[in-house]
């Protein structure tokens, strides 16, 4: 089951879900929008591989905006802190921003349960788009789980800002 | 609801859902990671057509890893066989791949019930990048129902290898399509 709007209001008012700043007006039928935060990463090499570490540079999005190029994969992070170690968050552009061409996550939508930080974007433009800080991109909805829990400890915990592929780190069976 | 880890594990015990081969090292706090097999497929046609019949290339992903260009669609498969009567599975991407650009799933990401083989993926790249067989690819979660059920009857669902649509997918009803054979492929050099 999905929590309506005021069940998230209601949890995040109880401690049982985070949402850091919140704010009512951005709570809607059945979800929270996220708003983009200021910096944006994006990779300096050519050809990425899953088993290196890839470099990269972050950047500062100036008050004019800046354009995204559909060439390139950003990541972006949410103003927001957010998750839950009762409710499982899954993430998704807002209509708006996808009928711009824009994805907020290329393939992972879900969110462990006990994962809390500033959600990163996977960010890609089918055409060049202009974002700015503090658009709200994205929305979260929360989702009841069925069954015992065992809460997320993973590499992202804890996140600021969008954060690079971990991926490189891995021993040979590692997850997220 | 969407089963947790341990309950994903209890399921399994009863009977109630497949994850085959299973290795609690894989288990996450509400899915399960699955790996990537061996092969890869891409399309011969430069542009495809949804009413006609699919020609595919195969290659083995060779030990040093391949590298995937932008603008092709690529069908890999799990290693696992997945799937459940009982709970809807929905499989994505792992984030430490979509952090790089790599979509997985990027459209239909959810199973049906009864439905249980090796999933085909459906990949592209934003950026190119190289990818490696068996390397943990993304997550499969699996969800609580209501109503009443049907048995499978679709069409992908028993298929182990990376299928596309038979000519008449998209335009007939699924039953009456001819039983899912082999889709011809060439392997490459």
């Amino acid at each position: 089951m999905i929590l309506t709007g005021p069940q998230i209001a209601h949890e995040h008012a109880l401690g049982r879900l985070v949402l850091d700043p919140f704010d009512e007006e951005q709570v809607q039928p059945n979800s929270y929008n996220l708003a983009l935060g200021p910096a944006l990463i994006h990779y300096t090499g050519t050809v990425l591989d899953t088993r290196q570490e890839n470099a990269f540079e972050t950047t500062t999005i100036p008050d004019e905006g800046l354009v995204l190029r559909p060439d390139r994969i950003y990541l972006g992070a949410s103003v927001e802190v957010l998750g839950s170690d009762h409710y499982v968050p899954i993430i998704r552009a807002r209509s708006g921003a996808a009928r711009l061409g824009m994805f907020v996550h290329v393939t992972a939508d879900l969110i462990d349960i006990g994962s809390t930080g500033q959600s990163t974007f996977q960010l890609h433009a089918v055409q060049p788009v202009r974002v700015y800080a503090g658009d709200r991109l994205a929305q979260v909805t929360f989702w009841r789980p069925r069954g015992k829990v065992v809460l997320y400890t993973g590499k992202y915990q804890g996140s600021v800002g969008p954060q690079p592929s971990r991926i490189h780190r891995d021993a040979p069976q590692e997850r997220a | 609801m969407i089963l947790t880890g341990p309950e994903i594990v209890r399921q399994r015990r009863l009977g109630s859902l497949t994850i085959e081969p299973f290795n609690s090292r894989q288990l996450n706090p509400v899915s399960y990671n699955y790996r990537l097999g061996h092969t890869l497929r891409t399309h011969r046609a430069a542009v495809m057509d949804t009413h006609a019949a699919h020609e595919l290339e195969e290659f083995a992903i060779p030990d040093g890893g391949v590298v995937l260009q932008p603008g092709r669609v690529y069908l890999g498969t799990t290693v696992e066989a997945i799937g459940s009567t009982q709970f809807v599975p929905s499989l994505i991407g792992r984030s430490s791949l979509g952090r790089l650009g790599m979509f997985l799933q990027y459209s239909a990401d959810l199973g049906n019930l009864g439905a249980c083989h090796r999933w085909t993926l459906e990949i592209k790249v934003v950026q190119p990048l190289r990818v490696y067989a068996e390397m943990i690819t993304g997550q499969v979660s699996f969800w609580t129902v209501t109503g009443a059920r049907r048995p499978y009857a679709g069409y992908f669902g028993r298929i182990d290898e990376a299928a596309v649509p038979p000519a008449g997918l998209l335009t007939e009803p699924t039953a009456r399509l001819p039983l899912p054979v082999p889709h011809r492929t060439r392997r490459l050099p």
